[in-house]
């Protein structure tokens, strides 16, 4: 561990990326002052460097930095770090602060600043998360590793191949934007007919991934030839807990009649289906029910679509939203992958791969591709 | 985020101006169960200045109408933006919470 934190409570850790000398020793000398150890760098390189070693709780970031800027030094810490990260600028046009509020900064500060009111910010924010979080010094290190365990599980409650359905080709991909995430999909094939799953858990990180674990087990449980009663089972099981949590989950769950291509289906609330058709034309599927978790009584309707030979169904969550820019977007982007892959693992990996590194979202893609007659 | 509290004739104004997000999740609960606390309270919150909401704030927005409606009263948003409009079609959960078009007509008819 690059910093040893005194004995009884891991110290704080601030990073103060600036390339004005005065202000970041200025800064320094305020954040010492409440007791972070500090950490500088001079420009955007320079700090996400020192992000990735000394894994600070709270950034610091100027927006005009000599070599990259502010945004995309911003982009690239949300990377790897939940630290809370201010925005120190001269920039205070909106449009730039809502560029860096949308790379995932927490909060801005225009310059010039009042030291008084940035040191009150800082001492508001950590007080809230000194209540959020549980009692008790939980080493960095110890947490790096938990993550890294946490992530393997949840890749581990993927499905880890496709069923065999023939004239059919399935498959799903499911990139977390943190260690792990609340997007999960999941296939069952059973006595000829094949169910298949999209849901996103509300939320990021761990809190969400827990949600979704919890519903993934659920629509298991409950599983059945009805999506109907395989949804409404599910929320008897999961329902309670969610609604109890103020938390939701927006659920796509379809069972497919192989032979005849009839997709029965409940969209509670993702909205996120399409079905493709063989001369690349893209219909949305119809969403008409709440998520999982906003009621307790199941209110929804199954919906009924064919798949034709040569049409796939695309569900994806709503990071792919995200990338592409938009729901219309989203149904270009669909169709113009769907029509250069050869396969549905094709175009599962070039759907997934739409965001690039710099998402902020979980994304996760599901395609299921039906043979040309 | 930055929420402002105020009394419009009986109803409570909460303004929120950023981003509803994870990171400004718990003090919208927190100002909203402190505009509930009384009892019976009429609250709207004001989305103008809310450019963008996730899923963390639509949960909040959630958990702050199970307060309202606890307390005997109930919450209401005005003033949606195009993309917290996206959140909630998409969703379906515009069906919970209408988007009203001004914070005065927020409880009109009701």
């Amino acid at each position: 561990m690059p910093h040893s934190p005194a004995p009884s409570l891991p110290q704080r850790r601030a990073l103060v990326i600036e390339d004005d000398p005065d202000i970041r020793g200025l800064l320094a000398m305020l954040l010492q002052q409440r007791g972070f150890a500090v950490a500088e760098a001079s420009g955007g390189l320079a700090g996400v460097e020192s992000a990735a070693r000394s894994e600070p709780d709270l950034v610091i970031l100027d927006m005009g930095l000599p070599d990259i800027d502010g945004l995309e030094t911003c982009r690239r810490l949300r990377r790897f770090t939940n630290a809370y990260v201010m925005v120190v600028s001269a920039h205070s046009q909106e449009a730039d602060l809502l560029a860096g509020l949308q790379e995932g900064a927490d909060d801005y500060v225009a310059k010039p600043f009042s030291a008084r009111e940035l040191g009150a910010r800082i001492d508001a924010v950590f007080r809230r998360r000194r209540m959020a979080e549980p009692p008790g010094p939980v080493r960095d290190a110890d947490m790096d590793d938990e993550q890294q365990r946490a992530a393997a599980v949840q890749r581990g409650l993927l499905p880890r191949s496709a069923p065999e359905v023939p004239g059919y080709g399935l498959a799903g991909h499911c990139r977390p934007t943190r260690s792990v995430g609340g997007d999960f999909y999941d296939w069952h094939l059973q006595q000829d007919q094949l169910t298949v799953t999209l849901a996103d858990a509300m939320g990021k990180g761990m809190g969400a991934a827990l949600l979704a674990a919890t519903l993934r087990s659920a629509l298991r449980g409950a599983h059945g030839p009805s999506p109907l009663r395989t949804c409404a089972a599910a929320l008897d099981l999961a329902g309670p807990d969610l609604y109890a949590l103020d938390a939701f989950a927006t659920v796509f769950h379809a069972v497919l009649d192989p032979g005849s291509g009839t997709l029965r289906y409940v969209d509670a609330g993702h909205g996120l289906a399409w079905i493709v058709d063989a001369a690349g034309g893209a219909r949305r599927l119809g969403s008409e029910g709440l998520p999982f978790g906003i009621e307790a009584e199941a209110a929804w309707e199954e919906q009924t679509e064919r798949l034709l030979p040569g049409e796939s169904l695309v569900a994806v969550s709503d990071g792919f939203l995200d990338a592409t820019g938009g729901i219309d977007a989203a149904a270009v982007r669909i169709r113009a992958e769907l029509a250069a892959s050869a396969s549905a693992q094709d175009a599962a990996e070039a759907l997934a791969a739409v965001a690039g590194d710099a998402a902020r979202d979980d994304l996760t893609v599901v395609v299921l591709r039906r043979a040309a007659a | 985020m930055r929420f402002t509290t105020s009394t419009r004739g009986d109803l409570v104004e909460i303004a929120a101006a950023g981003k509803l997000n994870m990171a400004s999740a718990s003090e919208l609960r927190r100002v909203v169960a402190e505009a509930a606390a009384p009892g019976g309270a009429r609250i709207v919150v004001n989305l103008a200045g809310t450019e963008f909401m996730d899923s963390s704030g639509l949960g909040a927005l959630v958990g702050c109408l199970k307060t309202a409606r606890g307390a005997g009263g109930d919450l209401r948003i005005a003033n949606v933006q195009e993309q917290v409009r996206m959140v909630l079609e998409l969703t379906n959960m515009d069906r919970i919470f209408t988007p009203y078009p001004s914070v005065e007509t927020a409880y009109d008819g009701v």
